[in-house]
């Protein structure tokens, strides 16, 4: 705030940006004040209990389901994120940025039905295509190479997560400077080198979000997974297919509100070490900033 | 007996282009082993693109560079004997001093009590040794770049490439740091290829300079010759302050021409160039050779060393003073002089006539 600031206008404006983050978080703060309650959703009375996080780990189809979530988030990172890396670090040497960063900004302004239902039919496509060619040569080896699965879950979770991949890597490297790759070079590191010591030091903070944000996109996605998932179910459409069903159970409550807590935590102790971490270093900076010849 | 040591650096009719665009056009030069060279022209001329393509950072679309006699063409960067400092942000921000200077050394998998070594010894000669543990951004711009040459004179390459090295430093320093890369050049006995557009820079520090424009090697020959004796007009232009004058030959018999600009006949040293009566041509005379009388009505200029214009003004520039005249065909010409009064000035519109020594002016037919 500057001193030509009207104090009650710099109010209204905390005042609001604390109205959008609770309109943000509230929802997810109601599905932890729920599961603490020993008497569920919609009940008159609350009772405060931990009894459902204790539940948790004795249900096996939600135990079931976040493993299934957790290998396919994982694969999914591991896959998507480098490639992301890759494709941001040819975006940035690119003469004519336009058209790679619309190839590979398109599949967010796909709507997520009809990229799954178009995903869906590819592989089912691919899939009698296999078949047939494995009868044609007199071998069922491709049989089930695109029969719905885990894979075919996981391409279509690489497809829907690069562009965001690929956008929090760019952000990062966009204060990158080419020059200093250029100078390690100069120095006698080769390409993958320079890129190891120099520039990965420098945009691993890009690349760890992407990691995180992938993760977190991989739990929060439903319709790509429903459809591409074949006979397994993740976090995501156990939880949608209780709703709709039975209703959520108050262990799926407590299960939802831990992995709210988890990426709370973690999400908030990466702001907080950063903060720490450039106070500290400014701190220094200053301490060290006493006049010096040039 | 021929020389056995072959030259530091050879380019053999070198060209870049990037599609239509030439940014170097047969480029034919050499650089002896322990010079130092400057490559020195306008921005956009195609200086930082040679000095590039030498480094292996570009490949040339034709021609041949040679390193210590070596082909180095089909070799990257970190293949070739040289090493480079760039403009600015071309230090490691996550390492430290020492890690910077150091790095190469780390990369060559030297062992660390002799990478602590010559770290030390290279940051000794560059005036550092005290900021060993600060990071770039803890630094004065002149202290990053001299953390750059550190980090490049403790590899012990054949040939430094310096990319504009001092353009990011403020004047004084640019000029103080000018002599120490100098001094440091001396010292160290490698060879150093420096890119400036700057023309005080390049004068201070080059054993010979390059002229790089428009992607072509206009001229290249030592300071002094490059400043005092421009071949090429455009030289004469771009280097030092030099009037540049328009005019056609009427006389081109013997070593001498005489040349019509604006009315006058000048005479000039033919200096070997084939030219023809009637032949367009240019000459230049730096603006420090030209001296401004006034005009007394009858000793009008018909000595073939002086021109007659009308005084505009005169602009005080500190330690010299350059006086503005118009030929009579609106040509501008400038006298420049070490002097401090201007009490005795001609009045604006009066005659005055400009001369020269014969020796000062130079004939340009291309």
């Amino acid at each position: 705030m500057n001193d030509y600031d009207n104090i009650w206008l710099h109010k209204l404006k905390w005042s609001y940006l604390l109205l959008v983050v609770l309109t943000l978080m509230t929802p997810v703060i109601y599905v932890m004040y729920i599961s603490f309650n020993a008497n569920g959703f919609g009940a008159n009375e609350y009772a405060f209990t931990m009894e459902w996080y204790g539940l948790i780990f004795s249900d096996a189809l939600l135990i079931g389901a976040l493993r299934w979530t957790l290998m396919l988030a994982l694969v999914v990172t591991v896959i998507a994120v480098p490639m992301a890396l890759l494709a941001a670090k040819y975006y940035k040497a690119a003469d004519n940025k336009l058209f790679p960063v619309f190839l590979l900004l398109a599949p967010l302004f796909v709507p997520p039905d009809i990229l799954g239902s178009a995903l869906l039919v590819f592989f089912k496509n691919l899939n009698f295509a296999f078949i047939w060619l494995g009868d044609q040569v007199g071998i069922s080896l491709f049989d089930s190479w695109f029969r719905l699965s885990f894979l075919t879950a996981t391409i279509g979770l690489i497809i829907y997560t690069i562009p965001y991949s690929f956008v929090v890597i760019l952000i990062t490297m966009g204060r990158y400077r080419p020059e200093q790759t250029e100078a390690a070079r100069a120095c006698g590191a080769n390409g993958w080198r320079a890129f190891w010591d120099i520039e990965f030091p420098q945009i691993q903070a890009g690349v760890f979000s992407a990691c995180a944000f992938t993760i977190i996109l991989v739990f929060n996605e439903y319709t790509r997974t429903s459809l591409l998932k074949g006979g397994f179910d993740t976090f995501t459409t156990v939880l949608i297919s209780q709703m709709l069903n039975t209703g959520m159970s108050g262990q799926s409550y407590a299960m939802s509100a831990l992995v709210s807590f988890i990426a709370i935590a973690i999400i908030g102790s990466i702001i907080i070490l950063t903060m720490l971490r450039t106070e500290s270093l400014s701190r220094i900076a200053r301490a060290k900033a006493d006049p010096v010849t040039s | 007996m021929t020389d056995p040591t072959p030259p530091a650096v050879e380019v053999r009719n070198l060209s870049k282009h990037y599609g239509d665009f030439v940014a170097l056009r047969d480029v034919n030069v050499t650089i002896a082993a322990g010079e130092y060279f400057v490559l020195l022209g306008p921005s956009g001329g195609g200086k930082t693109t040679l000095l590039r393509t030498i480094g292996g950072f570009h490949k040339p679309t034709k021609g041949e560079i040679l390193l210590n006699g070596k082909s180095v063409g089909h070799l990257p960067p970190d293949k070739r004997p040289t090493t480079m400092v760039f403009q600015a942000y071309a230090l490691f921000p996550h390492m430290t001093v020492t890690q910077n200077v150091g790095y190469g050394l780390k990369v060559a998998g030297l062992p660390k009590a002799k990478i602590a070594e010559k770290v030390d010894y290279a940051l000794e000669q560059v005036g550092l040794s005290q900021f060993t543990h600060r990071k770039p951004h803890e630094l004065s711009g002149g202290q990053q770049q001299r953390v750059q040459l550190a980090r490049a004179i403790v590899l012990d390459r054949d040939i430094l490439l310096l990319d504009e090295p001092l353009a990011a430093l403020d004047a004084q320093l640019r000029k103080d740091m000018c002599l120490e890369l100098k001094h440091l050049q001396e010292k160290v006995g490698i060879t150093f290829i420096h890119v400036t557009h700057n023309q005080e820079e390049a004068m201070t520090v080059a054993d010979r300079i390059a002229l790089i424009a428009s992607g072509d090697l206009v001229e290249c020959g030592n300071a002094r010759d490059i400043y005092r004796a421009p071949q090429k007009a455009f030289t004469a232009s771009f280097v030092g302050e030099n009037n540049l004058l328009r005019g056609k030959v009427t006389e081109a018999n013997g070593s001498s021409v005489i040349v019509d600009v604006a009315g006058s006949k000048l005479t000039v040293d033919k200096r070997g160039l084939a030219v023809t009566d009637g032949q367009e041509v240019k000459l230049s005379i730096r603006s420090e050779c030209v001296t401004l009388d006034r005009l007394n009505g009858s000793d009008a200029a018909a000595d073939g060393m002086s021109i007659m214009g009308a005084f505009d003004e005169s602009v005080y520039l500190g330690l010299t003073t350059s006086h503005l005249v118009h030929l009579p065909d609106g040509t501008e010409m400038v006298s420049r002089v070490i002097a401090d009064s201007d009490d005795s000035l001609p009045d604006a519109g009066a005659s005055v006539r400009l001369s020269w020594k014969p020796s000062d002016i130079r004939l340009h037919v291309n």
